[in-house]
């Protein structure tokens, strides 16, 4: 079964190049020039990945990717020239789920589609049918269901896996790199800054007080700890 | 002690006792004198008196003894013993023969019965009883002879003594007397030839007395037989009593007498002279009358001297000391001392000279009072303005007042014109006034020999004095004939003198020019002061106008409050911030305009916190808000500071609103440039890198077109990297403004097919290339002519989207060549037209919202048309967008003007 990726950009080269190689490894690819071309496709289209542009005329990236979270999970990677962290944590707040910083190569690519790929994949089981609850939160892997206070939490597969991380591992002070590499993948390891952003979603979505933090406990300069 | 320093003080008490201390030995002497020598006198006198009642008394005593011995002799004859009438004519004739002063002796018998007398005749008294007699009682029991008092004998009728000798038998019967009378007339002979020998004398007298008081002897028979009370006072019963001296007593007349006196002891008589003692003592008297003469004269002429001494001088100069102590005191002197002072004034000696020059000297000092007054009054004046046109006035005024002149006038350099004009004049006309003008150049001139030689210079007849000749019109003319410049010692004030004029030729006293350089001096001073805060003054009000206007024309606002809070001083931009005139703001608390400021802040909450946060004075000072006006953003940097005074102490504080949106936008703008430039180089590199890794990939063996397709683009955007890099580098070239253009001639068509290339239009993108018939020819930069007409058709193909329509039109207006590029895509909006030329500038605040490198693509465009003295400009039209640029015809120097278009162009 062939995976459809979404390809955004204005600049000709770099949508081919993006297209000719996700192509020629098995992907079907789509393109779209602009944000209000990529909106247009992904709503007639069932697309399981989406590569953006930010820079685009008409409507950027960013845009796009906030519309297309509101009604999806669908795992959306962002391309920048930009490499300053604000844009990264302005993306990731939008709702990105990994970004590409330009100049990159084939093999980048390959690594960050695939990465996303797999954390987004929820059909992979995760043994069976199990529950795990960790004071007021609890969390059912079988139907990738969390409830908070008895009430019921949207969460993107990212964030999911996050949470299921720490929670297994509560009580325990995990350092940034083993959190990267267990919940992104092995590619994974100096990026910081993601699990800054998701951290602070979690803590937006399970926490009583966001600023207060009670679970997800930030231990400065190694990690962090779920606190049961 | 105060008498005696009163004695030291008073010139009058030590004359007197200098008077005296020569006057009082003197008289002194005189009594002394007076005296002794009167004592001598009168000894001399009662001496040379006693002596003449001496020898007087003992001529009487012997003629007397001798009668008594005759007598005594005549009683022991048998004859007389026995009554014998003849013998006794016989003995007593004898008798009477030798002593010419009996005129009658006779014989008593024991019954006191006359029995004879001889001479006999004329009057016989034989038979007559004298037994009542004194002599006769007195003889019954005496044996010694003795002497009768005086009496008138009836025998003879004569004043006579009688000597007696009572007659005893052998057996010492009692037998009778015999007596002798002796005439009383021969005893004042005697005296009379002694007060004749003093006739000279007045009122000498001369007398002898008895023992019964009676006058026996008298130069003046009349007198005899007188008792001596009738004419002497007591001093008879003194000589009476035996005894002798001499005593001043007053006669029965009351003229006073020397009596000297000297008894007979042998008869109980006493001799009396005496003489008026304005006789006797005449000499002692004329000495003392001398003496008192001198006395008095020297009394009289010593008071006499002293008057005239008191009078004349003394007084003088007790009155003039206490109004020399008046005028040393410069008090006013009471009319009454100023008549006497005057009355003196005429004295031709030297109190008069030195009451003149008193009163010269008062007058002097008045009127050396009255210039230090005015002098004052100039200091005054001096310092009680800072305007130097009042100040000079005053000066002129008090001068004119205090030394009498009518002509004077300061002059000055005027340094416009190089010449010393008159700056202020009384007196004199207005044409000369005005015309007046002396050049610097003129060293002969009176104003300037003295700022020349930096002191008054006069001309005391304009007539004669040569040096005056040339300009001799000038002052007949104006009526004046001696003329004085006393130069100001200014140092900050040009040069500048003041110069006096007298209508007669006058020579200027060295008081005068004394005065007048004092004047000058205060002049100078007056000058001086008023110019140099002038300046200062000007300097100040420059610098707090300047102050004031920097401040209230800040884009911060500024705010000053007391320490309660009430504001100070607040700017205009205080009061736009706070929507509130600048004139209420005065006076309300620091705390309710910020209230209103803050009222506009984009959140509310959040700006009262950070409000609080720097009003509380802990610790921060600065805070941050945004605020929104009318659409507008602003941000505004609020800054507390204490503001105190010279020792540190808090006297006020004050809040400044640094208005920061332009630094904002600048850092949004720097930041935009690095992402711009940042974004516009990754983007091509980003496509190199892809096509390289593509083709480096392991997994995939491509095929050769799709390698070469590949290797086309590396290259393609290589060449798109090469020009993105020269193109930065133009536009910094630009910015610095060294841009330099190598003109040549270019084919336009070719010029907008090899842009359109370049801009990658793809394949679904009509370009319309429309070109004016009989265009001159294009004289530019080919490279940088590409450069503009690509970027300008690679932002309408990214704006207007693959498949858009551009068109390029190519004309001509005037002297320029216009090129028009537009498409059919949704234009510029109207209020970013200007602006989209502006370096790294984008239609909106999100970065992401438009494509990338339209801000720089057209602020290289601007750069370069510019560059080449053309303009550029976006046109409004229906649909689309229009970019139209001018290139001039003719080629001209213009980029050389153009050197730095971008500043001329921004706002």
């Amino acid at each position: 079964m062939n995976i459809t990726v979404l390809v955004v950009d204005d600049e000709k080269p770099l949508r081919e190049f993006v297209r000719r190689n996700l192509e020629v490894r098995g992907y079907k690819v789509l393109t779209a020039s602009n944000g209000l071309e990529a909106l247009g496709v992904f709503q007639n289209e069932h697309i399981q990945l989406v590569i953006m542009d930010i820079m685009m005329p008409h409507m950027d990236g960013l845009e796009a990717t906030r519309r297309i979270r509101q009604d999806s999970h669908v795992p959306i990677v962002i391309l920048t020239a930009m490499g300053e962290e604000a844009d990264k944590v302005r993306a990731f707040d939008l709702g990105a789920d990994d970004y590409l910083t330009k100049p990159f190569g084939v093999g980048e690519l390959l690594g960050r589609v695939k990465a996303v790929l797999r954390r987004a994949d929820w059909s992979e089981p995760v043994s069976s049918g199990e529950r795990i609850a960790r004071g007021e939160v609890e969390v059912n892997t079988e139907r990738h269901k969390v409830t908070v206070r008895g009430e019921v939490v949207d969460l993107t597969p990212t964030e999911y896996n996050l949470l299921l991380y720490l929670l297994k591992n509560a009580g325990k002070t995990l350092p940034h790199r083993v959190i990267l590499q267990q919940v992104w993948g092995a590619e994974y390891g100096d990026e910081a800054e993601y699990l800054r952003v998701y951290v602070g979603k979690l803590r937006q979505k399970i926490e009583a007080d966001p600023m207060k933090p009670e679970y997800l406990l930030t231990e400065h300069g190694i990690g962090y700890r779920f606190e049961a | 002690m105060r008498r005696w320093f009163k004695f030291h003080q008073d010139l009058g008490l030590q004359l007197l006792a200098l008077y005296l201390f020569l006057t009082v030995p003197f008289l002194i002497t005189l009594a002394t004198f007076d005296r002794i020598v009167g004592e001598h006198i009168r000894r001399d006198i009662q001496a040379n008196d006693l002596s003449l009642a001496r020898a007087i008394a003992l001529e009487t005593d012997i003629s007397i003894g001798d009668s008594l011995k005759s007598v005594s002799e005549l009683s022991k004859y048998p004859s007389v013993i026995d009554l014998d009438d003849a013998g006794m004519e016989s003995v007593f004739q004898v008798a009477m023969d030798t002593s010419p002063n009996v005129n009658l002796i006779y014989r008593l018998d024991e019954s006191g019965i006359m029995r004879f007398h001889y001479p006999i005749g004329p009057v016989s008294t034989v038979g007559t009883d004298f037994s009542f007699r004194k002599y006769f009682q007195d003889s019954l029991l005496s044996f010694q002879p003795l002497i009768s008092e005086g009496r008138i004998s009836p025998t003879t009728d004569q004043a006579v003594a009688t000597a007696v000798m009572p007659v005893h038998s052998a057996d010492g019967k009692y037998l009778g007397l015999v007596g002798m009378n002796m005439r009383l007339e021969s005893l004042s002979n005697t005296l009379a030839a002694i007060f004749a020998e003093h006739a000279a004398d007045e009122g000498f007298e001369v007398l002898i007395l008895d023992s019964a008081g009676q006058v026996i002897a008298h130069p003046n028979s009349e007198y005899l037989l007188k008792t001596a009370d009738q004419i002497l006072p007591d001093v008879y019963k003194d000589v009476l009593g035996g005894n002798s001296g001499s005593i001043i007593e007053m006669d029965l007349g009351g003229v006073e007498r020397l009596y000297t006196y000297v008894s007979i002891p042998t008869v109980g008589w006493g001799v009396v002279i005496s003489r008026p003692t304005s006789a006797a003592f005449a000499t002692q008297i004329l000495l003392r009358r001398v003496v008192i003469l001198a006395a008095g004269t020297f009394i009289l002429i010593g008071l006499f001297f002293w008057g005239t001494l008191a009078i004349r001088v003394i007084r003088p100069i007790e009155r003039l000391v206490p109004i020399s102590e008046a005028i040393g005191l410069n008090q006013p002197i009471d009319a009454l001392s100023q008549i006497h002072l005057q009355s003196q004034t005429h004295r031709e000696d030297q109190i008069g000279q030195l009451i003149r020059s008193i009163l010269h000297m008062k007058d002097s000092i008045a009127e050396r009072m009255r210039e230090q007054a005015t002098l004052l009054e100039t200091s005054t004046a001096v310092v009680s303005s800072l305007d130097p046109e009042i100040v000079l006035d005053q000066i002129l005024e008090q001068m004119g007042r205090l030394l009498q002149i009518k002509m004077y006038a300061v002059i000055a350099l005027d340094e416009e014109n190089g010449s010393f004009r008159i700056r202020a004049s009384r007196g004199l006309s207005n044409q000369f006034t005005a015309q007046l003008s002396i050049q610097p150049s003129e060293p002969d001139s009176v104003t300037m020999r003295a700022l020349h030689a930096k002191e008054p210079i006069q001309v005391s007849d304009t007539e004669t004095d040569p040096s005056y000749a040339i300009r001799r019109q000038r002052a007949r003319v104006e009526g004046f004939r001696a003329i004085l410049a006393v130069p100001l010692n200014t140092i900050h004030a040009p040069p500048t003198a003041l110069l006096v004029f007298y209508p007669t030729p006058h020579v200027f006293t060295q008081n005068e020019i004394q005065l007048l350089t004092s004047f000058a001096n205060h002049a100078a001073m007056a000058i001086e002061n008023a110019l140099l805060y002038e300046r200062s003054d000007m300097r100040l009000r420059e610098q707090t106008h300047r102050l004031e206007a920097l401040v209230q024309s800040l884009q911060d606002g500024l705010i000053l409050s007391d320490l309660s809070g009430e504001v100070i001083y607040a700017n205009k931009r205080v009061g736009a911030l706070a929507d509130l005139s600048v004139r209420n703001l005065t006076g309300m608390q620091t705390e309710q305009i910020l209230a209103r400021i803050i009222d506009k802040a984009s959140s509310k909450q959040d700006g009262k916190r950070k409000a609080q946060k720097i009003m509380n004075n802990r610790g921060e000072k600065t805070v941050e808000i945004t605020q929104n006006y009318f659409d507008q953003v602003v941000h505004l940097r609020l800054e507390v500071f204490n503001v105190n005074d010279e020792e540190g102490a808090a006297i006020g504080r004050g809040v400044i609103f640094h208005d920061i949106t332009a630094d904002r936008e600048l850092d949004r703008m720097r930041a935009s440039l690095v992402s711009t430039v940042s974004h516009e180089l990754r983007t091509p590199l980003a496509s190199i890198k892809g096509y390289v890794s593509t083709m480096l990939a392991d997994d995939v063996e491509w095929d050769r077109a799709s390698q070469h397709e590949f290797l086309t683009i590396i290259s393609d955007e290589s060449d798109r990297l090469t020009n993105l890099v020269n193109n930065l580098l133009d536009l910094s070239r630009i910015e610095a403004g060294s841009l330099k253009l190598s003109r040549e001639k270019c084919d336009i068509r070719a010029l907008v097919d090899r842009s359109a290339k370049q801009a990658r239009t793809s394949g679904k993108n009509k370009l319309e290339l429309k070109i004016a018939q009989k265009l001159p020819s294009l004289y530019a930069d080919r490279l940088r002519m590409e450069s503009i007409l690509r970027n300008l058709i690679e932002n309408a193909v990214k704006y207007a989207g693959e498949d858009a329509k551009i068109k390029v039109e190519v004309g001509k207006t005037g002297e320029d060549f216009v090129f028009r590029v537009s498409d059919n895509g949704p234009g510029i909006p109207l209020q970013e037209n200007q602006r989209i030329f502006e370096s790294f500038y984008r239609m909106d605040d999100s970065l992401t919202r438009l494509s990338s490198g339209a801000g720089l693509g057209l602020a290289i465009c601007q750069g370069l048309v510019r560059a080449h003295g053309g303009r550029i400009w976006a046109e409004p039209q229906e649909a689309g967008a229009c970019i139209v640029f001018t290139i001039p015809i003719k080629m001209n120097s213009s980029s050389v003007e153009q050197k730095k278009p971008r500043k001329k162009a921004s706002k």
